[in-house]
């Protein structure tokens, strides 16, 4: 029965192929655009992350300063007691994380972590005569430190493992550098927040495109570093670490955070902004392609009703020769799905085009040649299994008022 | 109701309730034997074709009984009666109601395709013998909608007689046909109802069709008069 049945289908469709085509192409235009939409939000979003991890790791543990302790009296009365007191001091008594060899060990014990890297980070000022910027000197492990930010990438003059055997050596920010009018070669002098003054060379440029990192942050060999601020050949203040998949922060914080004596944080704890506009931007994508496929869900909707008030004779004749309401609902769910199949599988295709077009489209800015474009078969697969939901939720109720059709009515005249 | 008996139908009666309600059928009761070839006749608006649709099981919606080859089939379900119809019942609309995208020998087929009795070689087969009785073999491939009023009529009999149903109802199934072609689809039906047992139930304006067939039932208003 069913052949008799598709074959019939066949017929209306072919028989009527500029209704059909037009409903195929909302379709096709549906799932291209969510195809589209969702291709292009994942790429700006992976560009951002990527952009966003030459300054930030997964899993960033820092010494956050002691605890708020200036309120003594509080703690040993409780709150019913007023205290009064003015101009607390706050003395970290200790800076840096202390004894960092277990914590290393530890975190690096964790199965799921790849990479990583301690630093020495000081605020300071850079100075060349007249020009003073404050910014951050980076001391760091250069092997590890690449591994991690893959710093080396974005080297616009010098090279990253200079670094490595120069302890006079710093590497600047491009645009650090310009802003200080000095070049390869040149000699930079720092000022560190004790008034320790220490001259060196620039040995290399980097150039993220993050702007904030580019114009305030050098590197500097983690050993200068710590000889610079006169302490012990093992001090750190940041411990910085990557993990296999970046958002699965949750499970390795919770696993470390109670054990490190110190703030363990997530990037994305650290840069709520970065997961909100990531987040923002895949709805938007949603939105608008669901919007899409909505609308040529009803364009089905409105063809399949025409197609049937049109054959609404046809009909009362299969049925007064004893076809069934299953058969008149299959002959049309039918083509439904052949146009949900066909448009999806033609929607993917021209998503596909649309994508790589975009993608060639050119877009220099933040270190970008052209607009970024994910080629995920996620997106795709999702698109088709959305398209043909629509078109067989569509399709559904003009294909139940079809089967609903009683033919002496429609015979009788 | 005996072996012999093909149709019952016991106090039909029905209503139609627009514009006004009004009685349309009666109270009908008669029986036809099988391999009788019955006509039906009456002035225009006497419930002919109404009581034909009831019988035909396609209208549903009418008070008393109706059993065909045996079969109670008032109250049944609406899939029930349509596999029912597939099978045991071949319906000659009064206009000739093809389906238009299809050509001749799909038409022809369609009913058989859904009954499933033959292969669809052997019901293509048996659609061509159909059109070669019916004098339209040359027309198989023809789209049906590019057929002349006549040979439509003549397709639409080949279609109900394609399941080789019990019972063949017709709603002037010769209205449209001219005097010659009238006399072979009279032919046919008599060939029928003779060599095949097949049951005839057509309604006619012919008098001289009428009076060759086997029993005239002739209604007035709503009601059996003879
Ligand atoms: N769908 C309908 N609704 C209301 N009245 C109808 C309908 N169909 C037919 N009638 C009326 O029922 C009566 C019988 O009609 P019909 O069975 O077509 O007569 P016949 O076929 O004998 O000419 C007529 O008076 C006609 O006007
Ligand atoms: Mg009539």
């Amino acid at each position: 029965m069913a052949a008799t049945n598709y074959k019939i289908a066949y017929v209306h469709l072919t028989s009527k192929i500029r209704q059909t085509i037009v409903a195929l192409l909302g379709v096709m235009f549906g799932i291209s655009m969510y195809v589209f939409m969702n291709s292009f939000m994942t790429g700006v979003n992976d560009i951002q992350t990527v952009l966003a991890f030459t300054s930030i790791s997964h899993i960033h543990i820092y010494n956050d300063g002691p605890e708020d302790n200036t309120n003594l009296v509080k703690k040993a009365y409780g709150p019913e007691v007023l205290a009064n007191i003015r101009n607390a001091k706050v003395i970290q008594y200790i800076q840096g994380i202390k004894n960092p060899e277990p914590i290393t060990a530890l975190v690096r014990k964790q199965p799921d972590v790849i990479a990583l890297t301690p630093q020495v980070n000081i605020n300071i000022f850079f100075r060349n005569s007249a020009n003073k910027i404050n910014g951050t000197l980076s001391g760091v492990d250069v092997e590890n430190e690449n591994r991690v930010f893959n710093i080396s990438e974005y080297m616009v003059a010098g090279n990253w493992n200079d670094l490595k055997y120069n302890p006079e050596g710093v590497i600047l920010g491009a645009d650090l550098a310009d802003r200080l009018s000095l070049h390869m070669g040149d000699n930079i002098n720092v000022l560190t927040p004790d008034n320790v003054s220490k001259t060196y060379k620039v040995i290399g440029l980097f150039r993220t495109n993050v702007n904030g990192v580019d114009k305030s942050k050098a590197y500097l060999n983690i050993n200068s570093a710590r000889q610079l601020l006169s302490a012990n050949s093992d001090y750190i203040t940041d411990l910085q670490v990557n993990i296999k998949d970046f958002e699965k922060t949750a499970p390795v914080i919770a696993r470390l955070a109670p054990v490190i004596p110190y703030k363990v944080e997530s990037w994305q704890m650290a840069n709520q902004q970065l997961e909100a506009g990531s987040k923002l931007r895949n709805i938007i994508a949603v939105a608008v392609s669901l919007t899409i496929l909505m609308v040529a869900g009803f364009g089905i909707y409105n063809i399949m009703n025409m197609t049937i008030n049109e054959k609404i004779r046809e009909i009362a004749i299969l049925k007064a020769m004893g076809y069934s309401s299953r058969d008149i609902t299959t002959i049309f769910l039918t083509q439904a799905m052949v146009i949900g199949l066909a448009g999806g599988v033609f929607g993917m295709g021209l998503g596909y085009v649309l994508a790589v077009i975009v993608n060639h489209i050119p877009f220099k800015i933040g270190g970008l040649n052209n607009l970024p474009m994910a080629y995920r078969p996620q997106d795709y697969l999702l698109a088709f299994f959305f398209g043909l939901m629509t078109t067989l939720v569509a399709g559904f109720l003009p294909a139940r008022k079809a089967s609903k059709i009683d033919p002496v009515t429609i015979i009788r005249g | 109701m005996d072996n012999n008996t093909a149709l019952k139908a016991d106090n039909i009666v029905k209503y139609f309730y627009e514009p006004e309600k009004f009685q349309v059928l009666k109270g009908l009761s008669f029986e036809v034997k099988k391999g009788e070839f019955v006509s039906l006749t009456g002035k225009s608006g006497s419930g002919k074709s109404t009581l034909l649709y009831v019988l035909s099981t396609m209208d549903t919606d009418y008070e008393g009984s109706l059993s065909i080859n045996g079969e109670t089939l008032t109250g049944q379900s609406m899939n029930r009666l349509a596999a029912f119809r597939n099978q045991h019942i071949g319906f000659v609309f009064q206009f000739h109601y093809l389906l238009p995208e299809f050509n001749v020998l799909d038409n022809v087929m369609l009913p058989a395709l859904k009954l499933k009795r033959y292969s669809a070689k052997e019901i293509e087969a048996r659609a061509y013998d159909n059109l070669r009785m019916l004098g339209l073999e040359d027309q198989a491939l023809k789209a049906a909608s590019k057929l002349s009023g006549g040979q439509q009529q003549r397709v639409a009999i080949a279609r109900a007689l394609i399941n080789d149903p019990s019972v063949i109802m017709g709603d002037e199934p010769t209205g449209n046909l001219d005097s010659k072609n009238t006399a072979i689809v009279f032919d046919i039906f008599q060939k029928l109802a003779r060599e095949r047992g097949q049951t005839i139930i057509t309604v006619t304006h012919d008098e001289d069709f009428a009076h060759k067939s086997d029993r005239i039932i002739d209604m007035r208003d709503g009601e059996i008069i003879g």
